[in-house]
């Protein structure tokens, strides 16, 4: 965004570019410059408005809705009812229609019809450490990690198709339009820990939502994706046509001390010195991100750590691998999709035992690797892990093997920054229909998130953009150590 | 910038003069309860609403109260019932009720106990607001004198007038006129979104008449790259997109939406008057029901459609006709009465009920060879009866049943009374399957298929001819003959068949009808051949699968002989009727539209389908009227406010999209209005806009700014404010640079597989929701759900883009050979004014002859490799991107 400064002398411009071409103190001030707008004074400078107990998120979302009730959420009831309709049940009370209304739907087809026949659990359940927390026997590497987590067994959200990949990210229903991301409100309220680097990056597809995380806070704040390909990790990371880096360097130079003796003529002009700013950051971080992307320096135990000495687990392995490196290198939200594209892959309306079993194979020994590395390098005490997904999935069976999008109660769980660890928070009903003890919307989610990395989502608020009290969401005190 | 210095010095001022006090400050009216009362009551106790007769905008009108009395009494905050109101337990009857607002904090409930029990003090003369109806954008418009100006010699046209007189207010002087090449780069860009080439530089600097600029103004304003320049404009104004859905599933805008586009870009060369432009958009079906030219415009309505929800789709239709045409977010009433906008809840649905009947289809366009290969998809009123309803709270689910909305406008816009009557519509309009190209593109379908038959034949004779003894041929030969003729005849048949019954269904539409006599024998011929096309489909059927059971292997042979069994029934019967006389013949009927399959219903099939109803409502080009007619005082402003945003980077309106309330008088509101009341004098002459905006001193003036200025953000126009060129203008000015430019005109969109290579201008790029070119993502693409105004960022990824990409670094290399001479210094000025559109200064020149000849130095180089490299590097710098 361009935004008008204070008028500036050319003397102090041209100061200003002396310090600059020399070193990365004036790409770190224009960068913050660049960044903020001084017309509005609540504008963020980059300092978190209290203490935070973390101060990055590693936010790994699957795609197409995970059942809470084959990973997270156990309900035996629904072994001991397998067959019956709902209303056969004790349970005939989950189809009030009052409850039912909190839907707000978009795309009738997929979920139009009531789910009512219940279907038994497709994977059995143990008990897991210290905390006793039950996982289901697709997730044992995670499992292990179970006095990790604080899982929380409430969730629900309103929009009953695949739009809520986007309200997960946003807090807010497609119908209301779109908005800024959780990630581009992270960025917008916190200053980069890392002049090299992006600080906000996403990895994995997502062609279903959108892709512009910034909205109205601008394209400043959108996720800049990148590509686990060492060789291609960057939209125009590299030249096409490669050139040697001595007529490069030069060229770079040339074009900054151009942009800089435009100055002479338009002292007053800020996108000057925000166009100068933004070639600096560009070449770090294309000489940056291959950097972070290149794992040759990781021993074959980290890899297969993270699974990425089997075939199945390869791909996410090395993104969550790629996720460390960036979080060690100050980068503050990674976002990574897994199953992307289309609706996602875990979007089992019908066989679900060998979508998920699949699935489940792919990221269980990646997630787990990640949550024993960062421990052990001591990044997880102000690192938080999110394992996410849009919705759950119906306690009663689509088709004959399947299970359709459910919005009234699922799960997600944390890991580090911060939280109490071996709890499981909030509950659903017997059948894992509603959530009933402690329900949280999504954005309950983001505010803890938020409350932990030191931010206090009203003080972020645009002018002109007002937001609900709804969007704010609730911080889940209950799981904060 | 703040220096680190500076913000600790004020930080020490502010711990030596803003000791906290600790008696808590009295609670202020102006400061505290006013914005308070404001921002929570005005909307339903001031000058849009007067719930329970009550006002709360002035102190006065407070102490009055309403129906229930006066809700204050000084010094006595516990028996006021402005306080018993706003602190009530049921969320009924506090203030603000459920659903009208969120309680007030205990903080703000003690801010107004504390004014009471200070005697709610008020300002003097306290004025109460004023009606809406004398809100600045919602008085007609009108045309203001224009000021004498004390600066004649700056002032070159009124609109010049109306911006000297706020110089001379603020003591401003204007900036000169910029140097002729920005000048000139300024208008190509602005214009037809290109830069000038090399020989339009040289001759407009060294044209000496004093008009040159103006008539290089009228040359690109008649240039037909100035209506695709000007369509990409609206296109983000009016939501262009290409169709979207998951996978191969289309569930939003449709397929051949750039017919649209194209009907734009070609409206805008003709200069099509804007009232007539959002006419034919809005009402082309029924203004023009059977001009396929004028239909394409209400792509502007297709593009809506969307698969799965109606309300979501008409929500849209409405929230964006507001928001791109009258400057109204209407869509805040979709739940409740507009909180700062004279528009209720109600006139929500009232705008919806224009749209209530209106579906999408696609009307097939006949190709070059006569086939139906794509069509030109277009709104028609589906159903004249479907209700509008208001939902409650905004609820689809709720819809109150109890009053059909009919449509209508807001009651403060109500100028007229609307006119809307049913249109009928002409036969050819909605009986589709009356289409002559449909019968004549079935004739040549019938008639193509009669070579490649005669080939088969000629092949059978030829391979007989050529096959070595015994003779008679062997059997499997013969059956191969046989075959073919028999199927030459079938097809010699089907034409006959086809071509008959296109001339006799045809003749049943005559009016008046011909004499039975005639239609008479053209039945029968139609009835006779369609017979005898059936009888030798059968024979040649039969023929086939004979052929087929000589050459199948053993195993498929008993299914054959089912088949072989059947099609000697099916022939035998054939051949018994033909002792009958041919029942009636097939009319050839096939529809030359397609009505665009919705799925509300929650089917998992299409909904289904009704006929084209022999009417349409009328409604659409009722509300089309109401918006174009010059007394609507939104229409004309919001149109030169866009016009103006494109022209200066910068609005006179900010918000482009909302002329509302909330909105105060923009600086420039004389100059708006002027504005306004010349496009609507000169019929919409969008083209006369242009022409004034142009040649203005104020368009003129130089983005320079060399001393700190009393206007640092430019409000009073005293300079030009430079502007970060758009996506699309900026791959153009590349491939214009490198004249590789492909200026072929419309046409289907460039498919995302195919972009990398493409070398059209970039409007012609697919561009969905879900699909988005990635170099002119960088910079700032539109989204097509909403984009009344481009971003104009400075991002790394646009540094990554115009350092790394084939594009730039193919440009560099064309551009850097087009400049022969030899001379290193010329060569770095022509380069500059072409990419950068000014002349370096010595020090601009030193650096790029030092990194040249450095280049030069390097191993590998050659002078044409180190001219690239400068080019590429100016094509990095910041002006190549910039429109100074």
């Amino acid at each position: 965004m361009t935004h008008p400064t204070h008028p500036r002398s050319r003397r102090t411009f041209l100061a200003d570019l002396g310090m600059g071409f020399t070193g990365l103190a004036l790409g770190s001030i224009l960068q913050r410059d660049a960044r903020a707008d001084p017309t509005t004074p609540s504008t963020p400078d980059g300092s978190p408005h209290f203490t935070p107990k973390a101060n990055r998120v590693i936010w790994i979302f699957m795609n197409g809705g995970i059942s809470h009730l084959e990973s997270f959420d156990p309900k035996p009831a629904l072994n001991q009812y397998a067959g019956m309709t709902i209303s056969q049940t004790p349970f005939a009370h989950t189809q009030n229609p009052q409850k039912l209304a909190i839907e707000r739907l978009i795309v009738p087809d997929a979920n139009g019809n009531q789910r009512n026949k219940l279907f038994p659990l497709q994977v059995g359940f143990k008990k897991h450490g210290q905390s006793g927390l039950e996982i289901s026997d697709w997730f044992p590497h995670i499992a292990r990690h179970a006095d990790r987590l604080a899982i929380v067994r409430s969730m629900w959200t309103t929009d009953s198709n695949h739009m809520a990949q986007t309200q997960f990210h946003s807090g807010r229903n497609a119908l209301d339009g779109e908005f800024p991301t959780l990630g581009a409100w992270v960025d917008y309220g916190l200053g980069s820990l890392n002049q090299n680097l992006p600080q906000f990056v996403s990895i994995g597809h997502r062609e279903y939502w959108n892709k512009r995380d910034g909205h109205y806070l601008g394209p400043i704040h959108d996720a800049v994706p990148l590509r686990i390909d060492p060789a291609n990790p960057l939209d125009f990371g590299k030249p096409a046509s490669p050139l040697p880096p001595d007529p490069q360097s030069l060229g770079l130079a040339l074009t900054q001390k151009l942009n800089a003796l435009r100055g002479v003529e338009y002292p007053n002009d800020p996108t000057l010195s925000a166009r100068i700013a933004s070639y600096e950051l560009a070449a770090r971080m294309q000489l940056s991100v291959p950097e972070v992307l290149d794992f040759s320096q990781e021993s074959p135990q980290t890899k297969s750590l993270y699974g990425m000495d089997l075939p199945h687990s390869r791909e996410f392995g090395t993104q969550l691998l790629a996720a460390r490196r960036l979080a060690e290198r100050g980068v503050r939200f990674i976002q990574i999709q897994h199953g992307g594209g289309g609706a996602g892959a875990w979007d089992a309306h019908a066989a679900l035992k060998s979508n998920h079993s699949k699935l489940a194979l792919a990221v269980d020994q990646p997630v787990a690797g990640l949550l024993q590395d960062l421990a052990q390098r001591g990044l997880l005490e102000d690192t938080l892990v999110v394992f996410a997904t849009e919705f759950g999935r119906t306690p009663g069976s689509q088709g004959t093997d399947g299970r359709d999008h459910h919005i009234y109660g699922f799960s997600v769980w944390m890991a580090g920054g911060g939280l109490k660890a071996g709890i499981a928070h909030g509950a659903t009903d017997e059948i894992g229909f509603h959530a009933v003890d402690s329900p949280h919307y999504v954005t309950d989610l983001h505010a803890t998130i938020l409350h932990q990395l030191g931010l206090d989502s009203r003080k972020l608020e645009v002018p002109g953009r007002k937001r609900l009290e709804i969007d704010h969401g609730k911080v889940i005190t209950q799981i904060i150590a | 910038m703040v220096s680190p210095s500076s913000s600790a010095a004020a930080t020490l001022f502010l711990l030596l003069f803003f000791v906290p006090t600790f008696s808590a400050p009295a609670a202020d009216y102006q400061r505290d309860i006013k914005p308070l009362l404001r921002s929570r009551c005005f909307s339903c106790h001031g000058a849009l609403k007067q719930k329970a007769d009550l006002r709360l905008d002035t102190v006065d009108l407070i102490k009055k109260g309403g129906e229930s009395g006066p809700a204050l009494l000084p010094g006595q905050p516990a028996k006021s019932l402005l306080i018993e109101r706003v602190t009530e337990k049921d969320p009924d009857d506090r203030m603000p009720p459920r659903h009208e607002g969120e309680p007030l904090s205990p903080t703000q409930i003690q801010l107004l106990q504390d004014w009471i029990a200070a005697g709610s003090p008020a300002p003097e003369n306290e004025l109460p607001e004023p009606h809406p109806r004398s809100h600045w954008a919602f008085l007609p418009p009108s045309r203001p004198p224009i000021p004498p100006t004390e600066n004649p010699l700056w002032v070159r046209n009124p609109i010049d007038a109306f911006i000297a007189k706020n110089h001379q207010a603020h003591s401003l002087a204007p900036q000169p006129d910029a140097p002729p090449l920005i000048l000139l780069r300024r208008l190509f860009f602005d214009l037809i979104g290109l830069p000038p080439s090399n020989e339009e530089i040289n001759a407009f600097l060294s044209n000496p008449h004093p008009h040159a600029y103006a008539q290089t103004a009228e040359r690109l304003l008649h240039d037909p790259r100035h209506g695709e320049r000007w369509a990409r404009h609206y296109m983000d104004i009016w939501r262009y997109s290409d169709w979207w859905g998951l996978d191969d599933q289309l569930r939003n805008s449709q397929k051949y939406l750039w017919h649209w586009r194209d009907w734009i870009v070609e409206s805008l060369n003709a200069n099509t008057p804007y009232d007539q432009l959002i006419r034919e958009m809005l009402a082309a079906d029924e203004l023009y029901p059977t001009d396929r030219s004028k239909l394409r415009a209400t792509g502007y309505l297709a593009r809506n459609f969307f698969l799965f929800n109606r309300n979501q789709w008409l929500e849209e239709t409405v929230e964006h006709l507001s928001k791109g045409f009258l400057g109204l977010t209407i869509n805040c009433a979709k739940c409740h009465d507009h909180k700062y906008d004279p528009i209720t809840h109600s006139d929500f649905y009232k705008l919806r009920a224009f749209f209530e009947p209106y579906q999408v289809r696609t009307d097939t366009i006949p190709a070059p060879d006569g086939f139906a290969k794509e069509g030109i998809p277009r709104a028609f009123d589906a159903s004249l009866t479907t209700p509008t309803y208001r939902f409650f709270r905004g609820e689809e689910s709720k819809p109150d049943r109890s009053k059909a909305i009919a449509p209508g406008v807001p009651e403060i816009l109500s100028f007229k009374d609307l006119d809307i009557h049913p249109i009928s519509l002409p036969p050819e309009a909605w009986q589709t399957d009356r289409s002559v190209w449909m019968l004549d593109s079935q004739i040549q379908s019938a008639q193509s298929k009669i070579p490649p038959a005669e080939l088969l034949l000629s092949q059978a004779k030829e391979k007989i001819a050529q096959s070595p003894p015994p003779d008679p041929p062997s059997t499997l030969l013969a059956a191969e003959l046989k075959f073919a003729t028999l199927h030459l005849k079938k097809t010699q048949a089907d034409l006959l068949s086809i071509s008959t019954r296109a001339a006799a269904t045809q003749l049943s539409w005559a009016s008046p009808a011909p004499p039975p006599d005639t239609t008479n024998s053209a039945n029968s011929l139609a009835a006779n051949a369609e017979r005898s096309a059936h009888l030798a489909t059968a024979e040649s059927r039969l023929a086939e699968l004979e052929l087929q059971s000589l050459q199948a292997p053993p195993n498929q042979r008993p299914k054959l002989e089912k088949d072989l069994q059947a099609a000697r029934a099916s022939l035998e019967k054939l051949t018994k009727s033909l002792a009958l006389p041919p029942p009636k013949f097939t009319p050839l009927l096939s529809s030359s539209s397609l009505r665009s399959p919705t799925r509300f219903l929650d089917s998992t099939k299409d909904d289904p389908s009704t006929p084209f109803p022999s009417q349409s409502s009328g409604r659409r080009s009722a509300l089309a009227d109401w918006i174009t007619d010059p007394r609507n005082p939104l229409t004309a402003r919001v149109a030169v406010n866009h016009l103006w945003t494109r022209h200066f980077g910068t609005p006179l309106v900010p918000n482009l999209f909302d002329f509302g309330r909330k909105n105060p008088p923009p600086i420039q509101l004389d100059l708006l209005n002027w504005l306004a009341s010349e496009l609507i004098d000169s019929g919409y002459d969008l083209r006369h806009l242009h022409r004034l905006i142009v040649n203005s001193s104020t368009y003129r003036l130089s983005s320079a700014n060399p001393l700190p200025s009393t206007d640092p953000e430019n409000l009073y126009w005293s300079r030009r404010t430079p502007i970060r060129i758009e996506s699309q203008a900026i791959r153009d000015s590349l491939l214009a640079l490198s004249n590789s430019l492909d200026l072929t005109f419309g046409g289907p969109p460039i498919p995302p597989s195919k972009q990398d290579q493409s070398l059209r201008r970039s409007l012609y790029f697919f561009h969905s929701n879900n699909q988005q070119n990635l170099f002119l993502s960088a910079f700032d693409n539109p989204t097509v759900k909403e984009c009344y105004r481009r971003e104009q960022s400075i991002v790394p990824q646009q540094a990554l883009a115009l350092t790394n990409s084939r594009l730039t670094q193919d440009a560099a290399s064309k551009i850097a050979l087009q400049f022969p001479n030899p001379d290193d210094s010329a060569f770095i000025t022509h380069s500059f004014r072409l990419l950068l559109g000014f002349t370096p200064n010595p020090a601009e020149l030193a650096s790029a002859l030092s990194t040249l000849n450095a280049w030069n130095h390097l191993p590998n180089s050659t002078p044409q490799s180190s001219r690239s490299r400068l080019v590429h590097a100016l094509i990095n710098h910041n002006d190549f991107v910039t429109l100074r």
